[in-house]
């Protein structure tokens, strides 16, 4: 004890400092845990490190939780190398990021990539190291404190020491109006799908221990902020959600695009909805002009009156992450494509009395064959600019109405409206010219039905007696020979 | 089977004039381009289909190429109608490609032929009926390919007069009478002109404009009788001058 003693003395009092090294050095070996040297100061909750840039960091260190935390094995050198009873050498870093990121390293020493590539957050945090964006270590695993993030952490252990404040209402300040009062309710917090995740786990940065101060110009600004968690873990999402429209938008400066936390919520963040309506309305928080055309389509109508679960919503055309401007050329070749999940699927179709023989009708006729081979040489010869008919240029988008309803005649009228679209000198008798998606019969089309079985029949008449008389000419000749 | 031999000076016989042989090869010419790229067109799933398409330029340059070759096919269509108006009209061909009762009667007598009740085939003119089918094949079914390709081409144009109907129907009959006559071409003009065993390995009387005499003793005997009835008329008629 005595030794000890001098030790710490010779900590605090630079004077001491002349005791030889090597002396110190092989006591350091035999005593295991030799931090009481350096907890003689550090426990201090004054002691502050400085940085150049005028920013500073405690260097305060519980040692309590440093024992108890899953490195309290460890001696302080392990980690902090150059640092022992005897040698305390002064640092200057530039920035508290720089000092950061060069306490990451150390980790790093014992740590392998191998070993965190284990879990996949990682994964993504190497691989942004290498653009240049270091990983902090201790922004999720605490710096002292140093904990294992476990799967088996339950919101309550976690989330209590937050939420003894938070399920109060918190003032949070905004540099631009006024603050604005944010509750975190438990029991949404203990339903949602991340209830077994930690606070810190999204609210990375903070812990018990660290509760750094943020001032956002305005709530939006922190929504979009915050949302970036998400990807730590949902990184194919957010990679899928950066080709979209939503993405393209916010990068232009747009803070109403949507981000993550604004179509699946926060706190209350629930697994996909079963309900098909749900995602509508989630859409139409911001988009309403187009969910009112919608709810009085054929589809919307059955979606809101009759809860009918096979029609499409929003998603089912504009997909979810990756949403493209449906104004593309790209997303018009796809359409047909997306009608025939349904409109090709025969079990679906039976229930509504529907022909499943649209899909077909149309890529046998002119437009459909015409898009088959844009789609085709696209990659192979330069860009046709050109839009072909789909779909939707005759059924409408959002707006689409059944064809056998008594608007029927509606449809019909509005035909010639929407070749006129294309085909700008088209008469009223041009739309005849479509036979509708039935194949020609003796009720539909009875001209063109005769016209087939005719040529049907008639063509291998023709041809096998051409046959046979060659056959005739070969064998007589051969016979008189 | 020779009469003299000074009136057979030579065993060919002059069939077709430079102007038929053009018109045969340039026929072919425009028929083999308006099969590829309509076939491209009809069978459109196939992969050798969209081989040729794309080969073409895609699409919309096999449509063009298609319509260009349709549009041949009308000058082609217009000048040799107009050439037989002319001809018959004004210069008093004989209608020799006329369907006659005795092309009907040819049908049984070579048909009884070849099941041995006969043991001579038809004598036949200038063309026999196997000619005038293939003739009349190809002159009418370009007629209808020509009217139903134009509706198609213009189907806006057409439906300012005709009913909407009519655009369908023109692209049934175009598609389905495209088939008949590749088929009528490929089997019956195929087999007469190169692998019939009487002219195998090939009829090189429209490529050359002559036909040897032997053959047409045995294939058009009624024509050669005629000329040669024709010129022994002319010898005699000079020989008359001659010695008057």
């Amino acid at each position: 004890m005595n030794l000890r003693t001098i030790l710490i003395v010779s900590a605090l009092l630079p004077l001491l400092q002349a005791i030889p090294a090597a002396f110190n050095e092989s006591m350091a070996d035999v005593t295991p845990p030799r931090n009481d040297a350096c907890l003689a100061c550090h426990s201090r909750q004054d002691i502050v490190i400085a940085f150049q840039n005028n920013e500073s960091v405690s260097g305060h260190v519980d040692a309590d939780k440093l024992k108890t935390s899953a490195h309290g094995e460890l001696a302080c050198s392990a980690c902090h190398l150059e640092f022992s009873a005897d040698q305390h050498p002064k640092r200057n870093f530039r920035s508290r990021e720089q000092f950061k990121v060069r306490a990451s390293l150390v980790c790093r020493r014992c740590h392998s990539d191998e070993q965190l590539k284990a879990r996949p957050v990682h994964v993504e945090l190497l691989e942004r190291q290498k653009t240049g964006v270091p990983a902090i270590c201790a922004d999720c695993h605490g710096a002292h404190s140093v904990i294992r993030v476990t799967r088996k952490k339950s919101l309550n252990d976690d989330a209590k020491g937050c939420l003894s404040c938070h399920r109060r209402p918190v003032l949070i300040p905004f540099q631009k109006g006024e603050a604005q009062s944010f509750v975190v309710d438990p029991a949404l917090l203990e339903a949602s799908v991340h209830n077994k995740l930690a606070c810190s786990d999204c609210h990375y940065g903070f812990s018990r221990e660290e509760h750094p101060k943020r001032r956002f110009r305005t709530r939006r600004d922190m929504t979009i902020s915050s949302a970036e968690s998400c990807r730590r873990c949902h990184f194919d999402k957010y990679s899928k959600f950066q080709d979209s429209i939503h993405y393209t938008r916010l990068s232009q400066g747009d803070l109403k695009a949507p981000v993550c936390t604004d179509c699946h919520g926060y706190h209350s963040i629930a697994a996909m909805a079963k309900e098909r309506i749900v995602s509508a309305n989630r859409c139409r928080k911001c988009h309403a002009a187009i969910y009112d055309i919608y709810a009085k389509s054929v589809h919307g109508n059955a979606l809101v009156n009759e809860f009918n679960q096979d029609v499409p919503v929003c998603v089912d055309c504009h997909t979810t992450h990756d949403i493209q401007s449906p104004h593309s050329v790209e997303y018009r070749e796809r359409v047909p494509q997306m009608c025939s999940v349904c409109h090709a699927n025969k079990e679906m179709m039976g229930k509504y009395g529907l022909s499943t023989d649209v899909m077909k009708t149309y890529l046998s006729d002119f437009h459909g064959v015409t898009l088959g081979f844009y789609i085709k040489q696209k990659n192979l010869l330069p860009s046709q600019a050109k839009g072909i008919a789909v779909c939707t240029d005759c059924h409408g988008t959002h707006n689409i109405t059944s064809t056998v309803s008594p608007d029927a005649n509606t449809v019909k009228a509005n035909l010639v409206q929407r070749c006129r679209k294309c085909h700008a000198d088209a008469t009223d008798s041009f739309p005849d010219a479509w036979i509708s998606h039935y194949k020609p019969s003796l009720k539909r089309a009875p001209l063109l039905f005769i016209i087939t079985i005719l040529y049907k029949i008639f063509t291998p008449i023709i041809i096998i007696g051409l046959v046979l008389q060659i056959l005739l000419h070969i064998w007589r000749y051969a016979v008189s020979r | 089977m020779t009469n003299t031999a000074d009136e057979q000076p030579t065993t060919r016989i002059r069939r077709f004039g430079l102007y038929r042989i053009a018109e045969h090869w340039l026929h072919a010419a425009v028929f083999c381009l308006l099969v590829v790229t309509g076939l491209a067109q009809k069978y459109h799933t196939y992969d050798i289909s969209q081989w040729v398409v794309l080969r073409m330029g895609g699409i919309d340059a096999a449509r063009l190429l298609h319509r260009v070759a349709g549009f041949l096919l009308i000058l082609l269509f217009a000048q040799h109608i107009a050439v037989a108006v002319f001809g018959i009209v004004k210069r008093r061909w004989q209608v020799s490609m006329l369907i006659q009762v005795k092309d009907y009667q040819d049908v049984i007598t070579n048909l009884k032929y070849y099941f041995g009740l006969k043991n001579h085939p038809a004598a036949c003119d200038r063309y026999d009926y196997k000619q005038k089918f293939d003739y009349w094949g190809v002159l009418l079914s370009n007629a209808v390919m020509i009217a139903t390709g134009v509706v198609l081409m213009f189907p806006i144009g057409t439906t300012k007069f005709l009913y909407g109907e009519i655009v369908p129907a023109a692209n049934v009959i175009h598609t389905n009478q495209s088939l008949l006559i590749i088929l009528v071409i490929a089997v019956w003009h195929i087999y007469n002109s190169i692998f019939s065993p009487e002219i195998f390995p090939f009829d090189t009387t429209i490529l050359t404009g002559f036909i040897s005499k032997e053959r047409m003793l045995r294939e058009h005997p009624l024509e050669l009788e005629r000329r040669e009835r024709a010129e022994r008329k002319a010898i005699k008629a000079a020989s008359r001058v001659k010695s008057g």
